[in-house]
């Protein structure tokens, strides 16, 4: 019964994906495909500010300076540089400002470590309020007489 | 008289109707102490009508300035720069938050409202304490009326007139963009009701648990219209920025974030509260900290000290102001809280670590420190220059690291918390409840591993976590639905399941919200780990494949739009038949040329489509840079946003009907006296 209902179910959820599977006959043009270059250059750029952009990285800008550092790359790597030595130096123009991601040096590695720190104090304060709240006795069960004991046992049995 | 001649002077009607309005909030706001000084208190209620007068004002302020725009009034700054007569009526509308000036005042004028909506709330359900909440939020107009109209003010006139204004933004000429900064600025101002509502507490000694119920509704509503502007401004900047993802970790993005993850610690801190009086002092924090980061995120967007998307360009004086203006808000409100906040102690004890309300304390622990880590990598370039005048970048890379582990327990919590009942926690019907999840989220994980090897671990873990909440949801209902069940006997499965959701609204809104998190949750992990992307130069003619997607390009071809000319691509698909035509826009020399991706959606992936610049090919042939994605999973986001404002409306309808059903008698006894 749940089994029908659940097939049910997922055939109307294929009923919301058109044309899954169906392949029309076709032909087509040359194929183009992707340089391994392009792919190394974009992924370079991934890691980089643009300089004049609004933070965002050189391989999403539309910006015309990205479009200039992105030829930079591309050149650098046809001249065999590694990508090392790219992102060396692009920092060595612009400092460490045009990396995305904060170095592991003095002042990155704080940014780092900071998130650690404040999930500990936060954590720990957590932990305090919970142990302060327990620890505050709890005011005595009220103590039933045998006539409210009756009356449970008579209610528990009703039911 | 002609329209035009009419807005000339209309405008400056406005003008003098916001600037009558700022002088009213400052009566608004010192009402109560100038009644209390002469010891009338009815002067109080005054606070009341000036809060009706000042969004009046401030409507018919902002009513000429709407008016200016759809009449081409060049005469006026706002509308000489975000306007043209070319434009279609409904930009020119939206054109009023298409900048710095205008968009302040949409902030202020959706403030006065909230103001005047709270006035009436009040006056029947607290009306001892309306006139200094009341008051708290006439300082708020005030002060942000200050930076409106001395510095800011949207009724700058030109003289001489031009005869054409500039363009609005291409990229703000979109039904996103329209929608995206009303619904945060609601969000924004929304979390000023509760703030105010904390100040007065603090300044009145008002125990929190009397007015704690009342801030419920208003933080919901202010967390939903938060939630719906940022899901817009994914959907914005998915659709329209063509960079092919949703959220880039822009200074102005986590400025929203920031209050929603609070605001979110805060919305079940609330009911903690309600159910169980405790953390009364951890709320009134929470309460002034959502709002302290909404001011902040004020402060970011229009300061200009942080690059963004977002940034609005302004005067140094600006800054200023609003650094000033949060510097006091702050202050005066972390005071008032230090000096006072303790009375409120009057708390229940934790029957058990193992219980619902300690698992909201690690909930707010966990959202807490989410927001925490957004504000560190937000501030620390500015921090780090500040010190030593090197400049640092905190990027993307940098928060999806971080985040990554927060978000999944998030996920944990949200499943287990559900299921654990309050005070107590039975060790042994908690394990039967969460076994089923636990197989049905292990079994996701490693179906994950194996249908993707070789993934990063985040993936299996990711869609694990995903299973287990979702084994949760499903747990956590059906049990309810057999206890009716067999109270019920008559009931069919439908029915009794129908009549369970409607029948606590409050809780399973609360699921559906969860629902659509999770759904969010799917988005993120489809987009984030199974993302294919290719960047290829193609002549018409050619083929790019990508995963199992063969794109045709078809060449290109002019089109006119209403105020812009474009370039047009085709692109069909081999295997389904499916169309794409992605766009370069051009909106006329003053702007830069726009692209408009083109997307082609199911419920499983998208494939998006931008058409780059124009490259030579070699005989005589123009190519274009074409750069396809699959996205997958992409439609989860926008569906799981709607649930969770579907979710939360939900929650919401509970109350409507219950309070109408406790005023009835009320009313009754009013007419019997």
């Amino acid at each position: 019964m749940t089994m029908r209902r659940m097939l049910l179910a997922l055939g109307l959820l294929m009923l919301l994906v058109p044309a899954f599977g169906a392949a029309p006959p076709a032909a087509g043009g040359p194929v183009v495909h992707e340089s391994a270059l392009t792919r190394r250059e974009l992924s370079i750029a991934r890691t980089l500010r643009c300089t004049v952009c609004q933070n965002e990285s050189v391989a999403d800008s539309k910006a015309g300076i990205a479009k200039d550092m992105r030829t930079l790359i591309r050149q650098q790597l046809v001249a065999g540089k590694s990508r090392k030595q790219i992102v060396a130096f692009f920092v060595s123009r612009y400092g460490d400002y045009i990396l995305l991601k904060p170095r592991f040096d003095l002042v990155g590695t704080i940014v780092w470590v900071l998130p650690l720190f404040l999930l500990a104090v936060l954590a720990t304060s957590g932990w305090l309020v919970i142990r302060r709240h327990s620890r505050a006795t709890e005011p005595p069960p009220p103590q039933l007489t045998e006539e409210d004991l009756a009356r449970v046992r008579a209610a528990r049995q009703q039911d | 008289m002609s329209p035009n001649a009419l807005s000339l002077n209309l405008i400056e009607l406005g003008h003098f109707a916001a600037i009558l309005a700022f002088v009213l909030a400052i009566v608004q706001g010192l009402t109560p102490i100038v009644a209390r000084g002469l010891h009338r208190p009815q002067l109080a209620s005054l606070t009341g009508n000036l809060a009706v007068a000042v969004f009046v004002l401030t409507s018919i302020g902002g009513a000429t300035i709407i008016y200016s725009f759809l009449t081409n009034n060049f005469s006026v700054l706002v509308v000489a720069s975000h306007s043209n007569t070319h434009m279609p009526l409904f930009y020119k509308v939206a054109a009023l938050w298409g900048g710095h000036r205008g968009s302040l005042y949409l902030w202020i004028w959706i403030l006065t409202l909230f103001t005047m909506v709270l006035a009436f709330d009040g006056q029947t359900r607290y009306p001892e304490r309306l006139p200094v909440i009341l008051a708290v939020q006439g300082w708020l107009v005030a002060g942000f009326f200050g930076l409106s109209l001395f510095l800011s003010s949207p009724f700058v006139r030109l003289f001489p007139v031009p005869l054409q204004g500039a363009d609005l933004d291409p990229l703000l000429q979109n039904p996103g963009m329209v929608m995206h900064p009303p619904m945060l600025y609601m969000g924004y101002v929304g979390f000023s009701v509760p703030f105010a509502f904390a100040m007065a507490a603090l300044i009145t000694r008002w125990k929190s648990e009397l007015w704690i119920g009342l801030i419920r509704r208003w933080a919901l509503i202010a967390w939903g219209f938060l939630t719906l502007g940022i899901v817009l401004g994914a959907w914005w900047s998915y659709y329209v920025l063509g960079w092919g993802g949703y959220w880039a970790w822009d200074p102005v993005e986590n400025a929203s974030f920031m209050p929603w993850l609070v605001g979110t610690a805060l919305i079940h801190s609330i009911t903690v509260q309600e159910r169980r009086r405790m953390l009364h002092t951890w709320n009134i924090f929470l309460v002034i900290t959502t709002f302290s980061l909404s001011l902040l995120g004020t402060f970011l967007v229009r300061s200009g000290v942080l690059s963004s998307v977002h940034a609005f360009t302004v005067s140094p004086g600006q800054g200023s102001y609003i650094l000033a203006f949060m510097t006091v808000t702050l202050a005066i409100s972390f005071g008032i809280f230090l000096a006072r906040g303790r009375f409120q102690e009057a708390e229940e004890t934790l029957a058990s670590p193992m219980s619902r309300e300690s698992l909201f304390v690690w909930n707010n622990v966990v959202f807490t420190t989410a927001a925490a880590c957004v504000l560190l990598g937000t501030l620390y370039p500015l921090a780090i220059n500040a010190l030593n005048g090197s400049r640092i970048t905190v990027g993307p890379p940098y928060f999806n690291a971080v985040m990554m582990p927060i978000f999944f327990v998030m996920l944990l919590l949200m499943a287990v918390g559900p299921l654990v009942p309050w005070r107590k926690a039975n060790m042994i019907r908690l394990r039967a409840r969460v076994l089923f999840p636990a197989i049905l989220g292990l079994s996701a994980g490693v179906v994950m591993a194996v249908l993707a090897w070789p993934v990063y671990w985040t993936g299996p873990v990711a869609v694990g976590l995903v299973g287990f909440v979702l084994g949760t949801l499903i747990v956590d209902l059906a049990r309810a639905v057999q206890q009716r069940r067999a109270q019920h006997i008559s009931e069919n499965v439908v029915v009794a399941t129908w009549r369970t959701v409607f029948g606590n609204r409050r809780h399973y809104g609360g699921m559906i919200v969860h629902l659509g998190i999770l759904m969010v949750a799917v988005g993120i992990v489809g987009t984030g780990m199974f993302r294919v992307e290719k960047s290829v130069v193609m002549a018409p003619g050619d083929v790019v494949k990508i995963g199992a997607q063969r794109l045709q390009f078809d060449g290109v071809h002019d089109l006119k739009g209403p105020n812009y000319t474009a370039l047009q691509g085709k692109l069909t698909s081999l295997d389904h038949g499916f169309v794409l035509r992605p766009e370069r826009r051009d909106y006329g020399p003053q702007q830069m040329t726009t692209t408009v991706a083109s997307v082609n959606s199911n419920l499983l992936r998208d494939v998006y489509v931008v058409m780059g610049s124009p490259v030579p090919g070699k005989n005589g042939t123009t190519h274009y840079l074409i750069q396809v994605f699959i996205n997958p999973l992409v439609a989860f986001l926008w569906m799981g946003g709607l649930t969770m404002v579907f979710g939360l409306g939900f929650t919401l309808s509970h109350r409507v009907r219950r309070a109408a059903r406790a005023t009835a008698p009320e009313a009754a006894s009013a007419y019997a006296k």
